[in-house]
């Protein structure tokens, strides 16, 4: 494994008015890996996605992608990254043709290169039979294999997956698994955010657990399970503090009496 | 044949690309999301312009009211066109009528386009590309340009057509086309860029309320400084040479206007008629180049900080303020004490006061009132603007005055049911609610409540001033009768329960000329009042059977079942 880290982020703070997010984050993740990035709700994790992608331009501290400051350089590091976010809007009166087309283009790529890969792609994740149709006529799965493929279009070195099974159902969700393996064999770096504590613990060679904009826990799994617990929603509710889940259970039955 | 006229309209934009290109657009990405966009709106069957900003549920009406909007743009073109039949002063007919025109064209663009200029919807689709800010800032421009060019090209025909005859000759009239253009295209970068001033010196957080507080005074300044002129005596206009005033030299109406002037009337143009018109000409390009070097970069930025500030300002503020009961929840608990109507009244009046959307399509009216009523009673023949007032002290005209706030209402209504998150109102349809009936009735009262009887309280005192403490009775009496009528207008307004509907311009087709017969009815029950106004007792009698009336309307609205309210599909 390459020892020069791909994504350098040192000491990275950001807040919105008073409220501190993100907290001194320091962190290098070096190429081919697979980081499970986790947290509970209002961690900072979409933030540091969002940083990491460059929607949120303004931040403390310093980010290197390649070699490359986002603070001087966002659109070179834009280039090299996919990123799948959650949720995400998708222009839907467009065909999955066009709108690759569009988004291929927006990355510069040239027309043919670009008209063959989104042919294949699409083919690949069984959506061939609706080249031409528009989107507004898919299912919530579709859309999301859509937004996958535009993520991956350009071939980046780094992709950034941001609950990316929503909507999948079991098939799709064992074959992005699987794609996702494939793809840091590839030598892809994979920055995956996820709730799902399972898909997680499978698919991640290095675990991030980040918890009131600080990261709590880092490592392999199996590092994870000998200091911690034996499974990563185990792990993840004791570091977070929310251990006693039980009593909140309890709580909430006493509620209606 | 829109895809057609796109094409066309992409082709013109690419005479600005070399000069884009200077100032760091990045061309072939800008083609690229033109093109897109473009593209999409044409597979959304919508309203020709303003359409952009609505959600993808499709509107069957649309088709009509493209052409209604359409109709009334070519009406109000030839209006205004009549002005250039002050041909003995061609500079000064032409610098109203271009006056008038980018009012309305600015107007259209302070309301309908603003959305689209801060749109954060597809920022997940744009900013994790490697598109810069001027870019996706330009783009955003000539997008919205576009649109409003198909707008201002029907609104200017008129003027093309009678410039012909006027001037006699086609080259007159090609110049117009050039000078519409122009005058459009100048609006446009003038309120952008307003906007991305504003964007860079307010915090995000605080960036949409200014907005709309912009849209808001400005739309009623817009609205003042057109009805307001039209006081002054046409006939002494006529006589004016515009160019020996300085302030003249400073509007860029008259710019425009110069183009004809040097061109057309070369004998009548003087240098510094030259010099405005070359102004006029330049001065676009000028400012395109300025949004795109100076204004733009930053954009991306401010927008994605709008999005996030959506999700992130209110905390803390709400938790200082849900300490104490407010009082407008002690008001909700006594008006509506029925819990379904109670909860109809406070979701409309908590809705209205926090969504944005709302407040600036609503709010002008307040002002739009008072404008008009200073233009109806100012408008009398003769005498200086102190007879005037003297006239206007000793009639009844502030009857006139509380009779019009019925627009208020009617502003409000066809605003109330509409959202741009719509969506939430599945919430309507999930609850054990057998009467919607109540959530309407209770929508009315928190408009009544906390809308219309405020401004009409004021209004009342101001009119005690001005016209003593007899019109007190007559205000009330007015008020339950707005109030009264106002019912029947929701009935035919209100077609789905508060903030439950996609945005869209017209309501359902057919109803059309019911809502011409109520403000005529208010107008009437407004001048049978004005004819028993001099007895005062009477007066004071009425309010009994005005108040019953209102009452038992309320009852009966109450009643209203799901048959007579339009479900959206969720």
């Amino acid at each position: 494994m390459d020892h020069t880290p791909l994504i350098q982020i040192k000491s990275l703070s950001k807040s919105y008015g008073s409220k501190l997010v993100l907290k001194h984050l320091t962190l290098d993740i070096y190429p081919g890996q697979v980081i499970g990035y986790i947290g509970p709700n209002g961690a900072g994790k979409s933030t540091t996605v969002k940083i990491l992608t460059g929607l949120i331009p303004d931040f403390k501290g310093e980010v290197i992608v390649d070699g490359l400051s986002m603070s001087n350089n966002p659109l070179e590091i834009k280039k090299l990254i996919g990123y799948v976010p959650e949720n995400a809007e998708i222009y839907d009166v467009l065909t999955p043709i066009e709108y690759l087309d569009f988004i291929g283009k927006l990355y510069e790529m040239e027309e043919n290169v670009l008209h063959e890969r989104a042919h294949k792609l699409l083919t690949a994740f069984g959506l061939a039979a609706n080249l031409n149709d528009r989107m507004d006529t898919f299912s919530k799965g579709m859309k999301q294999k859509v937004l996958l493929i535009s993520g991956i279009i350009h071939n980046p070195k780094i992709i950034v997956l941001d609950e990316p099974l929503s909507g999948l159902d079991a098939n799709a969700v064992i074959m992005i698994k699987e794609l996702i393996l494939r793809l840091s064999k590839e030598g892809k770096t994979i920055f995956y955010c996820s709730h799902m504590m399972d898909v997680v613990e499978k698919v991640s060679d290095r675990i991030l657990l980040i918890n009131q904009g600080e990261i709590i826990a880092d490592g392999t799994f199996e590092s994870l399970k000998q200091n911690h617990s034996d499974s990563l929603e185990r792990i993840f509710s004791k570091l977070t503090g929310r251990e006693d889940s039980g009593n909140e259970a309890d709580a909430i039955i006493n509620a209606f009496d | 044949m829109d895809a057609f006229i796109d094409k066309v309209f992409l082709r013109l934009l690419i005479v600005f690309y070399p000069m884009l290109e200077k100032a760091g657009v990045n061309i072939h990405q800008l083609n690229e999301i033109l093109r897109v966009k473009l593209l999409m709106d044409n597979r959304r069957p919508k309203a020709m312009f303003a359409a952009r900003k609505r959600s993808a549920v499709a509107d069957q009406s649309s088709v009509k009211s493209q052409w209604l909007i359409g109709v009334f743009a070519l009406l109000m073109g030839f209006f205004i066109s009549l002005l250039l039949l002050l041909n003995r002063a061609p500079l000064l007919g032409q610098s109203l009528y271009f006056t008038i025109f980018m009012v309305l064209m600015s107007l259209t663009l302070i309301s309908d386009f603003t959305t689209v200029l801060i749109d954060t919807r597809d920022q997940f689709i744009l900013l994790p590309r490697p598109v810069d800010d001027r870019t996706i800032a330009v783009s955003r421009i000539l997008h919205i340009t576009i649109y409003v060019l198909r707008l201002a090209l029907i609104q200017g025909l008129p003027g093309i057509i009678m410039i012909g005859f006027i001037d006699k000759s086609v080259f007159a009239s090609l110049l117009f086309l050039v000078q519409i253009i122009e005058a459009t295209f100048l609006c446009i970068l003038f309120v952008n860029m307003i906007y991305l001033l504003l964007m860079k010196s307010v915090s995000p957080q605080k960036f949409k309320d200014a907005i709309s507080y912009f849209q808001v005074v400005f739309s009623s300044l817009i609205f003042a400084a057109y009805m307001l002129p039209r006081l002054i005596n046409m006939s002494a206009l006529m006589h004016i040479d515009l160019l020996t005033h300085w302030w003249a030299y400073i509007l860029p109406p008259v710019w425009i206007a110069a183009l004809n002037g040097v061109l057309i009337h070369a004998h009548q143009a003087s240098m510094i008629t030259s010099l405005l018109a070359i102004i006029g000409f330049t001065l676009p390009l000028i400012g395109l180049w300025l949004v795109a070097k100076v204004l733009a970069p930053g954009f991306n930025r401010s927008l994605a900080e709008l999005a996030i500030s959506d999700g992130n300002n209110n905390t803390a503020k709400t938790a200082a303020k849900s300490q104490k009961l407010d009082i407008r929840d002690r008001i909700s608990d006594f008006i509506a004490s029925d819990p379904i109507e109670n909860a109809g009244f406070r979701i409309t009046w908590k809705l209205a006061a926090r969504t944005r959307e709302f407040k600036v399509k609503v709010y002008p009216s307040f002002a739009f009132v008072l404008i008009y009523f200073l233009y109806f009673a100012l408008n009398t023949r003769g005498g200086s603007i102190g007879q005037k007032f003297n006239q206007l002290q000793n009639g009844f005209s502030y009857l006139f005055l509380v009779y019009l706030s019925t627009m208020i209402l009617s502003s409000i209504l066809s605003n109330i049911a509409q959202s741009e998150k719509y969506k939430a109102a599945w919430v309507y349809y999930a609850l054990p609610i057998n009467r919607p009936g109540k959530i309407l009735s209770g929508m009315y009262k928190a408009i009544i409540a906390f809308y219309f009887l405020p401004y009409c309280a004021l209004l009342t005192i101001a009119m005690t001033f001005i016209w003593g403490p007899g019109v007190i009775n007559d205000a009330i009496l007015a008020f339950l009768i707005c109030t009264a009528c106002g019912m029947l207008l929701a009935l035919l307004m209100v077609k789905g329960l508060p903030f439950s509907r996609p945005i869209s311009t017209k309501q359902a087709g057919g109803k059309m000329i019911m809502s011409l017969i109520i403000p005529t009815v208010i107008g009437c029950l407004g001048y049978g009042h004005y004819l028993l106004a001099k007895h005062e007792l009477v007066i004071w009698i009425m309010i009994i059977p005005a108040a019953l009336l209102t009452w038992l309307m309320l009852h009966y609205y109450r009643k209203q079942t799901w048959e007579s309210i339009e479900l959206d599909e969720m």
